[in-house]
């Protein structure tokens, strides 16, 4: 296959797994801003979705680009439903979200799902002399340490959906939730 | 036409059947895109029959709601309880969409699975077999995850889903195993539940 070619089909990979990431990311985000009421939470998910529509407008004009033959033609069409679908789970996480900024207080049956009525969302920054940078957060323990468990991870423009090899950057900002307690040693670690 | 089964009201826990049904589409979700990405039709197949779960909790859920509602101030509440229920119905839809590219024999592109395998986990899915040592073990004890890299996120037993399953949980014979790990984990792993690797190395 000529290099070209290759390259191309490295791309449609490369878009997807992004698009994919974020889409999921969106879903967990728009839980947790209901569980734990958080408006701040609500509106990234709003912001990514506006990401999401642009992911997948490139997306479908990668696939489509693609100059196959007749008989190929369905594994191209699986890519775009593959993508059409993923979009649409981003409209879901949105909608989730939705009902937190309009302000709908949680109902008590709801609020049940929330251990402990003082759980919070926070947002760190990884500072250069933090003992977080270029650790990947199974190395870094932050859950034991701390008590705050990681949700995402802003890189500049770019949203990650944190998995045990993440590795933490200097200058990312850390989304984690967990008790009141836990947001000072978290801080504290990560912008000592 | 499959036939639908009469969904009847029973008594449950709206925060049990809300983080159930959370649950339930986040694995679906994560099984789907393993199903189409790699061409996997017995984890699309399992897919459908989440979805039915999730459908069935959707009722129950939405049941619970309107008899919790007493007042105006419970029915603005309660309405944000099932605008979240029904974006999880929404999102289960969409898993088993997905799951429908490999059951439809639509599938995508080789070239491009390939791709995905250099850069995507893929989760499998094993059933225990008479033969392996498995059986009767506690999952915590087995330590997959520090000797191969493997973690079991489901099991299905007979007609009921286990989601995220305790350490103390035993595997028995005949349980479908649904795991996520390194490809190299995943095979020693599939070897062990089957019965044809007989000794859990260190």
């Amino acid at each position: 296959m000529p290099r070209k070619r290759l390259k191309h089909f490295e791309e449609i990979v490369e878009r997807f797994v992004e698009l994919k990431n974020t889409s999921e990311l969106m879903m967990d985000l728009a839980y947790s801003s209901v569980l734990l009421n958080s408006r701040e939470l609500a509106e990234d998910v709003q912001r990514l979705e506006d990401h999401v529509d642009k992911l997948h407008t490139d997306f479908e004009l990668l696939v489509l680009s693609s100059r196959f033959r007749p008989e190929e033609a369905k594994g191209f069409l699986g890519l775009i439903r593959l993508g059409v679908v993923t979009e649409k789970i981003a409209d879901a996480a949105a909608e989730i979200a939705e009902v937190v900024l309009r302000g709908i207080e949680p109902h008590p049956v709801l609020k049940l799902a929330i251990e402990e009525a003082e759980e919070t969302v926070t947002y760190v920054q990884v500072t250069e002399n933090s003992p977080l940078a270029n650790k990947t957060l199974r190395e870094a323990q932050i859950p034991k340490e701390t008590g705050m468990w990681v949700l995402a991870i802003r890189r500049e423009n770019k949203w990650i959906r944190p998995k045990p090899h993440t590795e933490m950057k200097p200058e990312d900002v850390l989304i984690a939730s967990g008790y009141a307690g836990g947001e000072e040693e978290l801080k504290k670690l990560a912008s000592p | 036409m499959p036939r639908l089964e009469r969904i009847e009201y029973k008594p449950v826990s709206v925060r049990e059947l809300f983080l159930e049904m959370k649950n339930l589409s986040e694995l679906m979700i994560d099984l789907a895109y393993s199903a189409a990405l790699f061409n996997d039709k017995e984890l699309a197949e399992d897919i459908f029959e989440l979805e039915n779960r999730v459908d069935t909790l959707t009722y129950l859920l939405e049941m619970e709601i309107m008899i919790a509602a007493r007042d105006a101030e419970d029915a603005e509440a309660l309405t944000g309880v099932s605008k979240v229920a029904s974006a999880a119905d929404k999102i289960s839809d969409a898993a088993a969409d997905i799951a429908a590219i490999v059951t439809q024999n639509i599938g995508i592109n080789p070239i491009v699975s390939e791709g995905f395998e250099k850069v995507e986990e893929r989760l499998t899915r094993a059933k225990v077999n008479e033969g392996s040592i498995l059986i009767g073990k506690q999952i915590g004890e087995l330590d997959l995850a520090a000797r191969m890299g493997v973690d079991i996120i489901a099991i299905r037993r007979n007609k009921d889903w286990i989601l995220d399953p305790e350490d103390t949980e035993r595997t028995r014979n005949g349980d479908i195993l649904i795991a996520r790990g390194a490809p190299s984990g995943i095979k020693e792993f599939k070897g062990l539940v089957e019965g044809k690797l007989r000794k859990l190395e260190d």
